[in-house]
Parts: C-alpha cells; sequence; structure tokens
C-alpha cells in the first residue's frame, strides 16, 4: 500500500476523532435513554403517572380554605400578596361590566361591597398554575432552572435560579411570583412532595366543597378522566396553544 | 505553518480548554440527566416536608374514632379535620405537638357560610346580622355533625 503523508495524516485523524468522540456520542445516547426509562425518584416512576386538575367554579363557595391551606403547606410567605393558588370573584353587572377581585387571594373570605340588585350573575373562580405542556415560562428561563418533569408537572429549581423573573413575565396566568425569602421565581408544584407519596395536593384536601379534583390522566378509571369524559370543560386562554392541564367546569366567558 | 498562524491556533486551543475546564467546574453533575435542568433538583423539590397529615389520619389511627365517624357520617363529611384545624402532620407524628386550636369565631364560620352572592344557589347561608344572636356557632350547631332547622 502506498499513501502519501497528507492521505496518513487525513485518515489518521479521522480515525482518531471517531474513536474519540464514538464512547461520547454513544454515553449521551444512552444517558438520555436510560433517563426516559430510569426515574430520579426511587419508590415512584414518574413515567406512569401524567398529572391533571379539575376546577368545579359551579361548585366553589370562595372560602379561600385552599389558599390557606397552600400557604401553609409550601412556606409561601403568609403576609405578603403572593399566592400559589387563590380564588378570584367575578361579578358581572347589569350595566354590563364585570367586577374582578380577589382580596387577599381569598384567604380572609369575600364582603359584598356591591348591592345584589345591581349584580346580573356572579361567581367565583379559584386559579392555580396550568402545569401547560406547551409553557412559555420553562422556554424563556436563561438557565435551566424551570423544567416539565415526565409527569407533567412544571417546576422550579430553586438551588439554580438566578432570580431574573422573566418567567414571572412570560406567564400568561400570572401565577408565579418572586419569593422575597428564596430570592427565586416561584409557583405551585401540584404539591409535588405529597403526589409523589400517593397524596394528595393540599388545596384540593383542604376544599370543603370538592371544588378541587387532582389525579391521573394515564389512568383512565381515575376521577379527573372520568370527569374529561363526561362533562363540558374548557381550559384558561386556549387561543394561546400553551396546553393548560387545568381544566375547569363551568367557565364563564368574563374569565380571564 | 506560518508562525503567526501557529500562534493563533496554539491561543485558540488554551482558550477551548479552559472552556471545557471552567465548564466542568460551573455545571452540576445531574445537569442534563433527564432534560435542560439540574436532575437533582427533581428528589430535593421532593424532599419537601408534608404539613397536611389527611382526615384518615386522624381517625384510622385509632386516636379520634369515636368524632371520625361523627363526622364521616355528617353533612360536614367533606370538609377535612384540617380544613378548620390547621395542618396537623406534626401532631400526627409527634402527639406531643399540639396543632393551634381550631377557630371557632362566627367569622370563620362565616367564611363558607356568610350569605355572599357569588356562592352557588342552594349553599346552607346566613346572614350574620339577623342570624343566632351574635353567639357562637358553636353553641347551636355541633361543627362535627350540623344540622338543618
Amino acid at each position: 500500500m502506498n499513501l502519501s503523508r497528507r492521505d496518513f495524516t487525513k485518515i489518521g485523524s479521522k480515525i482518531v476523532i471517531g474513536a474519540a468522540s464514538g464512547p461520547v456520542i454513544i454515553d449521551a445516547l444512552v444517558k438520555k435513554a436510560r433517563a426516559l426509562e430510569i426515574s430520579p425518584l426511587r419508590d415512584y416512576d414518574w413515567n406512569e403517572h401524567f398529572w391533571g386538575y379539575v376546577v368545579d367554579t359551579t361548585k366553589c363557595i370562595g372560602c379561600g380554605r385552599c389558599a390557606n391551606a397552600c400557604k401553609l403547606e409550601n412556606e409561601v410567605p403568609f403576609d405578603e400578596p403572593v399566592y400559589r393558588t387563590w380564588v378570584e370573584r367575578y361579578r358581572v353587572l347589569k350595566e354590563g361590566e364585570a367586577v374582578i377581585d380577589s382580596p387577599n387571594g381569598s384567604i380572609d373570605g369575600f364582603t359584598d361591597d356591591i348591592p345584589e340588585d345591581e349584580i346580573n350573575k356572579a361567581f367565583y373562580v379559584p386559579k392555580i398554575c396550568n402545569h401547560c405542556e406547551n409553557p412559555p415560562c420553562v422556554q424563556v428561563c436563561p438557565v435551566g432552572a424551570t423544567y416539565t418533569t415526565n409527569d407533567g408537572v412544571v417546576l422550579v429549581d430553586y438551588e439554580y435560579c438566578i432570580g431574573c423573573r422573566y418567567c414571572i413575565q412570560a406567564c400568561p396566568y400570572g401565577a408565579r411570583y418572586y419569593n422575597n425569602e428564596k430570592g427565586t421565581a416561584d409557583k405551585c408544584t401540584w404539591c409535588y412532595h405529597r403526589i409523589t407519596r400517593g397524596l394528595l395536593p393540599a388545596c384540593v384536601k383542604a376544599c370543603p366543597v370538592g371544588a378541587r379534583k387532582f389525579g391521573d390522566l394515564k389512568d383512565t378509571e381515575s376521577e379527573v378522566n372520568k370527569i374529561l369524559d363526561r362533562e363540558r370543560i374548557n381550559v384558561h386562554k386556549p387561543e394561546l396553544g400553551t396546553k393548560p392541564k387545568v381544566y375547569y367546569i363551568g367557565l364563564d366567558r368574563v374569565v380571564r | 505553518m506560518q508562525p503567526h498562524l501557529k500562534r493563533a491556533f496554539t491561543l485558540l486551543a488554551i482558550i477551548i480548554i479552559a472552556f471545557i475546564f471552567v465548564r466542568s467546574l460551573a455545571v452540576p453533575g445531574s445537569f442534563g440527566e433527564y432534560g435542560w435542568y439540574r436532575g437533582d433538583s427533581v428528589n430535593e423539590l421532593r424532599s419537601q416536608d408534608i404539613e397536611y397529615a389527611g382526615s384518615r389520619t386522624c381517625g384510622d389511627v385509632g386516636c379520634h374514632n369515636t368524632l371520625y365517624s361523627i363526622w364521616n357520617q355528617s353533612r360536614h363529611k367533606t370538609v377535612n379535620c384540617e380544613t378548620c384545624h390547621g395542618p396537623s402532620e406534626k401532631h400526627a407524628s409527634n402527639i406531643r405537638i399540639m396543632p393551634e386550636p381550631a377557630d371557632d369565631s362566627r367569622d370563620f364560620c362565616g367564611l363558607c357560610h356568610y350569605n355572599r352572592v357569588a356562592r352557588p344557589d342552594g349553599f346552607p347561608q346566613v346572614d350574620p346580622e339577623t342570624h343566632g344572636q351574635n353567639l357562637r356557632c358553636a353553641y347551636c350547631h355541633n361543627p362535627h355533625k350540623p344540622w338543618f332547622v
């Protein structure tokens, strides 16, 4: 075989680069495949679940126990006007205007400050992070401190978040807030520490009228799936294409 | 190779090696394990303490059996123990730690039961001005087994 020096160098360097990068690429592929297969949580397989949430606005009585329980469960600063979940009151007046309020996130309840005869219809709408399948907040994070888990929950890495608040701006539902104590963005986790241990989120537990339902969308027998099959449901701002996983029964057109 | 190119390539190599070195120090080990985030943070978030034990904990372990079975038959059975009594996981795991006593003021019951326009029709509501002569609600209504006149 007759090789010129140039050809020898060319072929030789290709072999060396190939040999060096091959294992790296294979390793990365294996790691990725394993990540999809194996759950990071020892006694909980996050590939077996895909969580969903249903809010029945026709049942909500606006007592605010959900917002209260959420703050106590998750150490949300209690005296600051920040909430992971809250209840809004919508009052559509006879003149056509809609009055929307949520004093202290509904924790102290509501008082009637508009006479009944001026109101056409009134109702409460509990709000919470929608854990979108296509979350704008995750897209904008510059450091990878917020992400969607395999079981469909949008979480914040408090160690890694730099507190730039871009995600708070990006969320079209106002579901995120800045946590002054942590110095990071913060939001509803659907009580990830509870649901991964087989418990319900604190807000669902606290609701006295069963207006909040939580369950596994992968389980065809789950309560949320039965509601989705049976009831007329909608999501907030479907036109944005964020694909929320909080489904509402009885959502009025004035709700935004 | 011309000497000025040699210098440029050497510099470039040093910069690339320095970048790889700094990156390996700055990026946490579990970053990119499951996606573009720190894999360890999932477990960190999962290890958060539970505050709400759930009503079954109150009745199942045999401590509050009687109250549990009364409540379980009543119209308040949709209202969990901790909705009024507050988070009690710490009390459930160590009975020496007592939860805050339940708020028995009229305004606390009123969070659900004062007349409000926005509440669903048919939900039991009272006008606090005319109902109950400013007595505590529990004076007439047992919150564990409410009744309706």
